[in-house]
């Protein structure tokens, strides 16, 4: 019968296409962290450099021969940045490419499959089969023309691509060439930056300005001066993230070269460390595998300073895209935090994540956690414990309050017109920042929680001293957490008892009015044990089962647990000490 | 009248020097990064170009590396030769005053 069914041909194969496009990236990154380098240069001999109290025949000289090393380096920057910003839309493409290959790869399995059935068919078939044959044959022949013309674009805009970016690496190779093409042109960040509001803009003002910028200048303040925006409330966060790494990224490569030649200062060496645990911070974020899609959790690098508060650093990384989640969660560490701290937070950050998408995969989820102010080094029975430090007091506390309201002031104007459900989780000490943010200066939150509290701040009282809606203030005790007993206790109040040495109410006690949640660990011992105070985020938890639930919206699936009471004539009673703790799932099995 | 002698030009072109001097360091540690900017994510149509900029940018930022120290050096050497030149004047000035006052 083969000879009157004309068979649709073989379709071609399709062309191996190996690239990744992560690495291209980190190519495009290398270039735009060097850039920013040779563009500080720039900077430095049109300013410092000039050195103006020198007058004479000498200085002039000298302003003359810096003049034209200034002159290279911002050539020579503009030159690589905008190598970079191609090679960057080169990983895009290519991303594209990879798409496109496998449904190529895909289609065409699928078309031959179809023909070696119907030749098949073909064999066996009689006489009167072969129109109805046929008419098969000719449909997957048009099939077989279509993905024809779909894998030669395929392969035109390959080709194309892979000219278009060795022309831009060959335009720019030599120094002469950046000189005749870069030499004298304005830097687009230079008009930018210099309409940038001045520093006690409001965030609105801050992301009004932005907005305003072209892409062009945009990409060239994320280069030529990514610490003017990196941290600046009202930026939206993929350009804090992006202008953050390209920082990170030259700390790493500076100081790790300074520490390579033996020239690392003590407090170069601490920053070096900081910067560190930013990085692994990331790639502890980036090697979770979000539980719906599968797909590697995307990072944003949302502060990043290594530097701040002596040393200690500040840093805040995102699991989960904060521009465009639904449901956005801010985690407030406490005792003991630093920038170093972060690979530990990242992972905590990341459970939230995981377990949100597994409770309610159906809204994009954004858990972030934010080390962004001076917390206390040591729990409050360590080293000097008690002491006028500020270890115990809410001094600090006080302080990071006002940072963490303009945080989330901030993270909020930034999602003007697509409003975020935004949620705040203190934890041990990062709940009294948490507290006082919400009472000392107000904070935009829908829900806001406490875990592990031991006291919210002297001033908060009760539910209604947050200006957050009472139906919404939620807080988290496991019996058997010491810290978690440390705040007040009904009419007990420590702050007056020990001169000031406590932290406000514990959120947990029927007095304070928050909805207690269940967050007992099926771990516990039958005492106070301080290994419980970090079993919050623990998968398995009910704890994290329930601030998942809390952080999706998810408000009736919330396992609500009786207050603690402190009756005048007993200590505080804690009903939870005697219920079973229970496992919870909290992850769904990729 | 002749501005009184300060210390304070030589005290900024010393400052000045180890800011060049940490220019040059960052330089340095940016050519590296430059080379060590991996290609291995090119397709292998692309990935000798990709290296062979990188390879030549390495030299470029180092070599203003290069020019940075140099400045640094050279700064260093005018401000020592700057406080040298007016100790020089200073004393010559006193010697001056004294062979030129009048006695009677």
């Amino acid at each position: 019968m083969s000879d009157v069914v004309t068979l649709p041909p073989l379709p071609r194969e399709v062309p191996e296409l190996v690239a990744d496009p992560a690495g291209i990236r980190e190519y495009a990154a290398d270039l735009l962290a060097a850039s920013t380098q040779v563009d500080e240069l720039g900077s430095f001999v049109a300013g410092d450099a000039r050195i103006p109290d020198w007058t004479g025949l000498g200085a002039t000289a000298y302003r003359d021969a810096i003049k034209s090393t200034g002159r290279l380096a911002d050539a020579m920057s503009l030159a690589l940045r905008d190598v970079a910003r191609r090679v960057d839309q080169h990983a895009v493409a290519l991303q594209s490419m990879l798409d496109r290959h496998g449904a190529l790869v895909d289609e065409r399995d699928l078309l031959v499959a179809a023909i070696a059935e119907l030749r098949a068919r073909v064999a066996g078939a009689t006489a009167d089969q072969a129109p109805a044959l046929q008419l098969v044959c000719d449909d997957c022949a048009v099939r077989v023309a279509t993905f024809e013309i779909d894998l030669d674009r395929w392969i035109t805009d390959l080709m194309a691509e892979e000219e278009a970016i060795q022309e831009a690496f060959a335009r720019a190779l030599t120094l002469d060439q950046v000189e005749r093409r870069y030499a004298g042109t304005d830097d687009p960040a230079d008009a930018a930056l210099d309409s940038m509001p001045g520093p006690n803009a409001s965030p609105r003002d801050v992301k009004s300005w932005w907005e305003a910028l072209t892409r062009e200048q945009q990409l060239a303040v994320i280069a030529a001066s990514p610490g003017s925006i990196g941290n600046r409330d009202g930026i939206p966060p993929g350009a804090r993230d992006a202008a953050n790494t390209v920082s990170l990224d030259s700390d790493l490569v500076d100081w790790g070269s300074l520490e390579d030649q033996g020239l690392l200062t003590d407090d170069e060496r601490q920053w070096l460390a900081n910067a560190r645990a930013a990085k692994q911070a990331i790639s502890t974020i980036e090697d979770g595998i979000d539980p719906q899609t599968l797909a590697p959790v995307c990072s944003q690098l949302y502060l990043y300073d290594p530097t701040a508060f002596d040393g200690d650093g500040a840093v805040a990384v995102s699991a989960g895209d904060l521009a465009t989640a639904h449901d956005v969660a801010v985690t407030v560490p406490g005792f003991g935090t630093d920038g170093q701290s972060a690979p530990y937070q990242a992972d905590r950050a990341l459970d939230l994540y995981e377990a949100t998408r597994s409770v309610d995969g159906t809204t994009g989820v954004a858990s972030m956690f934010w080390i962004g102010y001076d917390a206390p080094d040591n729990l409050p029975w360590e080293g000097t414990g008690w002491d006028g430090a500020g270890v115990a007091g809410e001094g600090l506390a006080a302080a990071g309050g006002e940072r963490l309201a303009d945080l989330l002031d901030g993270l909020r104007d930034s999602r003007d017109g697509d409003r975020a459900h935004l949620i705040a989780i203190g934890h041990s000490y990062g709940s009294t920042t948490t507290g006082h943010a919400a009472h000392d200066e107000g904070i935009p939150v829908d829900d806001l929680v406490f875990v592990g509290s031991p006291g919210v701040g002297g001033d908060t009282n009760d539910v209604g001293d947050t200006g957050v809606d009472p139906d919404h203030v939620w807080a988290g005790a496991n019996s058997r957490d010491p810290i978690a007993d440390l705040g007040n206790h009904g009419w007990v109040h420590l702050e007056s008892v020990l001169g000031g040495a406590g932290l406000g109410d514990d959120p947990a006690e029927d007095d304070f009015g928050a909805i207690r949640f269940e967050a007992e660990s099926t771990t516990r011992p039958g005492h106070l044990d301080l290994g419980q105070h970090s079993t919050y985020f623990d998968h398995g938890s009910e704890s994290l089962y329930n601030l998942s639930q809390i952080v999706s919206g998810n408000y009736d699936a919330v396992l609500g647990a009786d207050p603690v009471t402190d009756p005048w004539y007993a200590g505080p009673q804690d009903p939870e000490w005697d219920r079973d703790p229970t496992e919870r799932d909290t992850l769904d099995d990729p | 009248m002749a501005e009184p002698f300060t210390m304070a030009v030589p005290s900024a072109m010393g400052v000045t020097a180890r800011a060049w001097d940490e220019q040059h360091l960052d330089l340095r540690a940016a050519g590296g990064q430059v080379a060590a900017a991996p290609t291995g994510g090119f397709t292998s149509g692309v990935a000798g170009a990709a290296a062979r900029f990188a390879g030549s940018w390495q030299r470029h930022v180092t070599g203003l590396a290069a020019t940075a120290e140099t400045r640094a050096d050279g700064l260093r050497t005018t401000a020592t030769d700057y406080a040298r030149t007016d100790d020089a004047v200073a004393s010559d000035q006193l010697l001056l005053d004294i062979a030129l006052r009048e006695d009677r």
